[in-house]
């Protein structure tokens, strides 16, 4: 369950190694376990510089990545975890669980308490989902809230005393590294019995509760025949209770309109206490019988003391929220592009923002435009190769709105033209982007009066609802475009 | 020299940790865990500074104190300066008591034996209990953090040696229960109790009242370390993986608690479960595991224990729980998980294998963990990645890959829309959207992917990745392999670049997909025209799969590249192709294009190349030249090609000097023809094929020897003897060495000395063929003996007889010499011996001992040989 070292690398292309190792913490006591579990097979952990190498050749961020080589590009090299072997000084260091995520790797060895050959499955090594919640828990505390590169520098200066208190000997006390350093500046409230070791302190004030829904829209849209249209909402709820007491205990309902859609796939948070079983069995995969469970849908929990999010759904609503077609067609140097988009009569129609965003890859700079919108206004961002069609607030009465018009391209050069591996020949999308606040297209919403809060005071209960639109697209529907197997099964 | 300041400490930190091999081997690394220890007590340096010291003891002690004696001491001094810091508040007790610990495990001092042991386990265990430990310890509001720091340095102690608090489990138990921090003496008191119950299991002892026992030890009393000492000095896994955790079941089966023991257990396994709630997620998981297995195979301790908790983990997002979860499942199977609790689970799996709201590699994990998931009734092999059985088609295509995933997802998804391809091979077929299409549109996109000019190789490597899969997956299927292979080709077509990837996947693949895919690319290269700017890939391509097939079509597309090959790459390009060929035993045409290529190809090198390669086929047999141009060890390519294949040749086609696996031995003699002849018999310990035996004559006493030739020998088949003429200059003995130039049955060519071998003086003798038949033998021998005179020598001996007498001697040894006979007691011998010498005898009058002998020789040399033939010949017998 333990770790044997951390890594925490920033990618830096262009630069000779491509990388700097920016933190690293290695745990002589596991190691000393490791070398006696995994006998002959045993590989010692690198030091920095030979693991910086290996790792960034093995994930491809090198910057020489040009010729097939063997070792990594190799059709029988087939990774499909973010679990690394690494070869290094003739033996080969596994498992490296490593991952990128704004331009920061993140690596950990965790300890396998057997011989590593042949390598064990890794379901059944302890270790691997506490590296994988170790290193998740570096990422969010970096960058939950981080707005720039100061910050950071000081979020990985407290690292090395975060460590102490967080992991001090490799085995992982708390993922939520935040907590480790409220922790370190509550050290001296005397802890009451009982307190929830994921609860450091106690809140002195106003009692407060604040709940706010996100929902944010996908969709697939292709207007073909013989390809559905795929839409879904995936929610998140939100919460910060500010209570006081060791343990307080909040239930939160969360109500659907009489036509709302039901939540699904529910995912809640470690403190939620119990569950009930309609809420486990909800699933948009598989229903389990036709009799889809909507609501109330009650969370009981003790909260932490910071904002958390108490659970994440998502949900089929009946129709996409904007439905439209794309057509474009190549002809030689341009290419002609008609759009149409639909407002679905129950959506709110009252957007904080919506835009149309339709890119040209693999083709030359545009060097001319003329289109026509029926309604709001085009602009040409010919650097990036992209048509932004800014919608506004509304639409119109009539709920639909159009463009059409030809984009003309200059000779393809190899260089700066924005490059997709997707967008090939006529494949090509529109994405839109919107906002529409104090809204769900569920219709889900928290009701103040089903909050029920057992701790002193009466608390004052704020909710906010708000609707994103998310990978929202709309192919060319002259073209083929990439399916799920999901839009296939008409 | 004064004290380092903080920025020197910060400096050489700097130093040790970019490279701590290359510090402790420079002139400063010597001293630094010495001065680390001493600056700790310095007043100068700030706390900060201090931590980041005690930092670097946390992480590389091995380094700074090698030794265990080092380390002893280390610790030591660490202890001594926590004792001595003022009982203000301070930073550094939480570290210096990790440091501490630190130092001891991994410094391999930790035992009965070390003082520092004997002060340090006291302290902890004062500490966890939250016993006042009086002034020095700082305030009160430093008590709580410093009693969860030493159950953590515990819980590490006892992970490095099991047992260690076996004698604190009652301890432990009772401070849970009242006010201590749930947290970590939860975590103790599951790892102490797992371990214990390890323990006494291997023992075969009961659990003795482990879980009651009263007080832990008294503050300076001895320190029990009998269960530590029970559990080895090995650390013992805290969550086996699940195969080797199947041994172990039956280890702790032997474990019989008490009804009353059973009982306590149950209790302190509920506190612990009971309380897990407050614990971290990451802590929950870890208890999880502890208890799963600590209690997997223990009579008396039904697993349903965990139930309660199922139902709040299964909902959760976090990833440590599920996976703890999933081991539970594992542990216990069935008797904690019924059928349809196996097909929840899977639905949260599945469910959690594509949830939008989290990350990727959990993501990655999930999809993992559904292929390897622990069914309660697995049907395939143990060990290999395969669907569970309850995870149905419905669940399964909500898994399906699309090209807009992350290559690792799409890989993985892959993976399972193969295995469910594999599973209804035979239904759907007809209907719309088979699973088998969708597949073989997803691998067209990719291909397609892979086709970008420009494109990352990333992109490429994934095309071939996934063709891969699907052909290890579904090598059967020639409704999937079929349109695969053409789609391959056709990639080729567009992207010959992409040749390397295309060889590599030849190298991999077996036969089902292999071979179609062999043709089709010969096919696809041959039929272009031999100046394409892509003419190295083409050439790469077909030096993989040029084969006996249709050779001239290969051949054509060569003569047609070799004007385009300007350059040396090329070239060699061009004449591995050749090589192929001639592998493949394809003469017809390539010694054409051989002769051409070592005349018209600019590169002194190729024509050499050419030139060698046209002498190799013009002159060796098909087998012979298959192992000529076998693979060679020198990499390809370097510097000259001739040097580099010279590797290969030179073994073949070079002679090797090698230990003779052939046995040569004289057999009897043959008196009989115009010379004498050496009757040799040969025996191999291999086969040995084109045997050629050469002989030398030591001495020039003999003309040169022919070889001797031998087609194939094997073991422990006689051939007939071979005959050695020999061509004496003087009727005398000698030794011939002998050599033996031979194929092993791996085409080389071998050479050997062998033992010489010997030619005796009786081995020269011959009759004299004129004798006549009958009538006056006397006459011819009288005739002889008087002609030897007066230019020879005459001699009388006495040839000493054995047991048999003079007649057994005569018949044995000198039987077709005889002339005249009058056995038993008198014989004349009359022998030639080549070149043209005489040796006649006279035995008569033989005795009881022996027989007198006179001999007359027309060559004087021959007497002293002769006696020695004589005399010797008793004693052969």
């Amino acid at each position: 369950m333990a770790q044997r070292a951390v890594w925490l690398i920033s990618h830096e292309p262009g630069t000779p190694l491509c990388g700097t190792v920016r933190f690293s913490r290695r745990y002589p006591t596991v190691e000393k376990r490791a070398r006696v579990f995994n006998g002959t097979s045993y590989v010692p952990i690198p030091e920095d510089g030979p693991f910086l190498k290996a790792l960034l050749f093995e994930l491809r961020l090198l910057d020489d990545n040009k010729d097939f080589v063997e070792s990594r590009d190799s059709c029988s090299h087939i990774n499909k975890t973010s679990v690394y072997g690494l070869v290094i000084g003739g033996g080969e260091l596994w498992p490296v669980v490593a991952f990128l995520k704004n331009n920061m790797i993140y690596a950990c060895v965790p300890l396998v308490e057997q011989t590593l050959s042949p390598h064990p499955p890794l379901i059944s090594i302890s270790g691997i989902s506490q590296s994988f919640e170790l290193l998740f828990g570096i990422q969010d505390f970096l960058f939950l809230g981080q707005k720039n590169d100061t910050e950071l520098n000081t979020k990985l200066n407290q690292l090395p005393d975060l460590f102490l208190q967080a992991c001090p000997f490799g085995t992982l006390l708390d993922a939520n590294l935040q907590n480790s350093l409220d922790s370190i500046n509550f050290a001296s409230v005397p802890h009451p019995q009982k307190q929830p070791a994921w609860r450091v302190g106690t809140y002195k004030g106003k009692p407060q509760v604040s709940i706010s829904i996100t929902e944010k829209v996908k969709s697939m849209q292709y207007d073909k025949q013989d390809i559905a249209d795929t839409w879904q909402v995936v929610g998140a709820v939100t919460c910060k209770c500010d209570l006081e007491g060791n343990m307080p205990n909040v239930t939160i309902s969360l109500s659907l309109p009489t036509n709302g859609s039901p939540l699904q796939d529910i995912l809640v948070h470690p403190c939620v206490t119990s569950l009930d079983s309609a809420i486990l069995t909800s699933s948009s995969i598989d229903t389990m019988d036709d009799s889809a469970f909507s609501g109330p849908y009650k969370f009981p929990f003790t909260p932490p003391l910071e904002s958390f999010n108490l659970c994440y759904y998502t949900s089929q609503v009946p129709v996409p929220p904007i439905l439209g077609f794309y057509q474009m067609k190549e002809e030689e140097i341009q290419v002609k592009i008609t759009v149409n988009l639909k407002l679905h009569e129950s959506v709110k129609n009252n957007f904080e923002f919506c835009e149309a965003h339709i890119p040209f890859y693999n083709r030359g700079p545009i060097t001319h435009v003329e289109c026509k919108v029926s309604f709001g206004q085009l602009e040409v961002f010919r650097e990036k190769s992209l048509l932004v069609w800014i919608i506004g607030q509304k639409f119109p009465k009539s709920m639909e709105i159009s463009l059409s018009g030809t984009v003309t391209f200059g000779a393809k050069s190899q260089e700066k033209q924005p490059f997709d591996e997707i967008c090939i020949g006529g494949t090509a999308y529109l994405k839109l982007h919107f906002r529409i606040l104090d809204y769900t297209l569920t219709g889900c919403y928290a009701d103040q009066h089903s909050v029920q809060v057992f701790a002193s005071g009466k608390p004052k209960i704020s909710t906010h609802r708000k609707l994103i639109s998310s990978d929202y697209y709309i192919w060319n529907s002259k073209a083929p475009a990439p399916v799920t197997y999901g839009s296939l099964l008409l | 020299m004064g004290p380092p300041s903080r920025e020197t400490w910060a400096q050489r930190l700097g130093a040790f940790r970019a490279s701590p091999s290359a510090f402790m081997a420079g002139p400063e690394g010597e001293d630094l865990g010495r001065d680390l220890l001493i600056e700790l007590r310095s007043e100068k340096l700030s706390e900060q500074t201090k931590v980041s010291l005690l930092a670097l003891s946390l992480e590389y002690p091995a380094q700074l104190w090698p030794d265990a004696a080092a380390a002893e001491a280390a610790a030591t001094s660490l202890l001594d300066t926590l004792v001595l810091l003022p009982p203000r508040p301070s930073a550094l007790r939480r570290p210096l008591l990790l440091a501490a610990t630190t130092v001891l495990a991994a410094g391999d001092a930790l035992g009965p034996t070390s003082g520092a042991s004997r002060r340090l386990l006291p302290l902890l265990l004062g500490l966890a209990s939250g016993r006042d430990l009086g002034r020095g310890f700082g305030p009160a509001s430093e008590q709580r953090p410093l009693q969860a720091t030493a159950c953590e340095c515990l819980r590490e102690l006892e992970s490095c040696k099991p047992g260690l608090l076996g004698d604190c489990l009652g301890l432990l138990r009772r401070l849970l229960g009242q006010e201590g921090p749930v947290q970590p003496l939860s975590l103790l008191l599951a790892l102490a109790l797992r371990n214990a119950l390890v323990i006494r299991a291997k023992a075969k002892a009961g659990l003795q009242g482990l879980l009651v026992a009263g007080d832990a030890p008294t503050p300076g009393g001895p320190w029990n370390w009998a269960l530590a000492e029970e559990g080895g000095a090995h650390p013992q896994p805290q969550a086996p993986s699940w195969p080797a955790a199947e041994d172990e079941e039956c280890g702790l089966a032997v474990l019989e608690p008490s009804p009353e023991e059973a009982r306590e257990l149950r209790a302190a396994v509920a506190q612990l479960l009971d309380s897990s709630y407050l614990l971290t997620p990451v802590a929950q998981a870890q208890l999880l595991w502890l208890l799963g297995w600590a209690l997997r195979g223990l009579r008396g301790q039904p697993p349903v224990l965990f139930k309660p908790q199922l139902v709040r983990l299964l909902g959760t997002a976090q990833l440590a729980l599920l996976h703890a979860v999933l081991a539970l499942k594992a542990a216990f199977g069935e008797a904690l998980f019924t059928a349809q609790d196996e097909a929840l689970l899977l639905r949260r799996l599945t469910l959690a294998a594509q949830h939008p709201a989290l990350p990727l590699p959990a993501h990655l994990f999930y999809l993992h963990c559904l292929l390897s998931f622990p069914e309660n009734c697995p049907l395939g092999p143990a060990g290999e990645e395969a669907a569970p059985l309850l995870l149905g088609p419905r669940l399964g295509r909500s898994l399906l890959p699309s090209l807009l995933h992350d290559p690792m997802a799409l890989l993985a998804r892959l993976h399972l829309l193969c295995l469910l391809c594999a599973e209804d091979e035979e239904e759907e077929k007809g209907q719309g959207w088979s699973p088998q299409r969708y597949l073989g549109e997803l691998l067209a996109g990719l291909r397609q992917r892979a086709d970008l000019d420009g494109g990352p190789r990333a992109l490429a490597a994934l095309c071939f990745q996934a063709s891969y899969l699907v052909v290890r997956c579904l090598a059967t299927q020639p409704l999937v392999l079929t349109p695969l292979t053409h789609g391959l080709a056709e990639l080729y077509r567009a992207r010959p670049a992409l040749a390397p990837h295309f060889v590599d996947l030849l190298d991999r693949v077996g036969p089902e997909l292999g071979e179609p895919l062999r043709a089709v690319l010969r096919q696809e290269v041959v039929s272009r025209a031999g100046r394409d700017e892509a003419l190295r890939w083409h050439l790469k391509i077909l030096a993989k799969v040029a084969d006996g097939n249709a050779p001239s079509a290969t051949l054509g597309f060569l003569r047609a590249a070799a004007a385009h090959c300007t350059d040396w790459g090329l070239q060699q390009a061009l004449l591995r192709v050749c090589r192929t060929l001639m592998r493949a035993g394809v003469r017809e045409g390539l010694a054409d294009l051989l002769q051409a290529l070592a005349r018209q190809l600019d590169d002194p090198d190729g024509r050499d190349h050419a030139r060698l390669y046209y002498i190799l086929l013009a002159h060796l047999a098909g087998p012979k030249l298959g192992v000529a141009l076998g693979p060679s060890l020198a990499a390809p390519a370097l510097t000259s090609s001739l040097v580099a294949e010279n590797q290969g040749f030179a073994a073949v086609l070079m002679v090797q000097e090698a230990p003779a696996p052939i046995r040569l031995s004289v057999g009897p003699r043959r008196a009989a023809g115009p010379g004498p002849v050496l009757q040799l018999q040969v025996e191999v310990l291999e086969p040995v094929f084109s045997l050629e035996l050469r002989f030398r004559v030591q001495g020039q006493l003999y003309a040169p020897l022919d070889a001797v030739h031998v087609p194939c020998l094997r073991p422990g088949r006689p051939c007939s003897p071979l005959l050695l003429p020999l061509q004496p200059r003087l009727p005398a003995p000698t030794q011939l060495s002998v050599r033996a130039l031979y194929a092993t049955p791996a085409g080389l060519t071998c050479h050997a000395h062998l033992p010489p071998v010997p030619v005796n003086f009786e081995d020269l003798f011959l009759p004299f063929p004129q004798a006549p038949d009958d009538g006056d033998k006397q006459g011819f021998f009288e005739e002889l003996w008087d002609s030897c005179l007066p230019k020879g020598a005459e001699s009388r001996l006495w040839c000493p007889l054995g047991p048999q007498g003079l007649e057994a001697l005569v018949s044995r040894h000198l039987e077709p010499f005889v002339v005249v006979a009058q056995p038993p007691t008198s014989y004349h011998v009359a022998i030639r011996l080549p070149p043209d010498s005489r040796l006649l005898l006279r035995l008569e009058a033989a005795q009881a001992g022996g027989v007198p002998v006179a001999l007359r020789t027309d060559h004087w040399a021959v007497l002293p040989l002769a006696g020695d033939y004589l005399r010797g010949l008793s004693a052969t017998g």
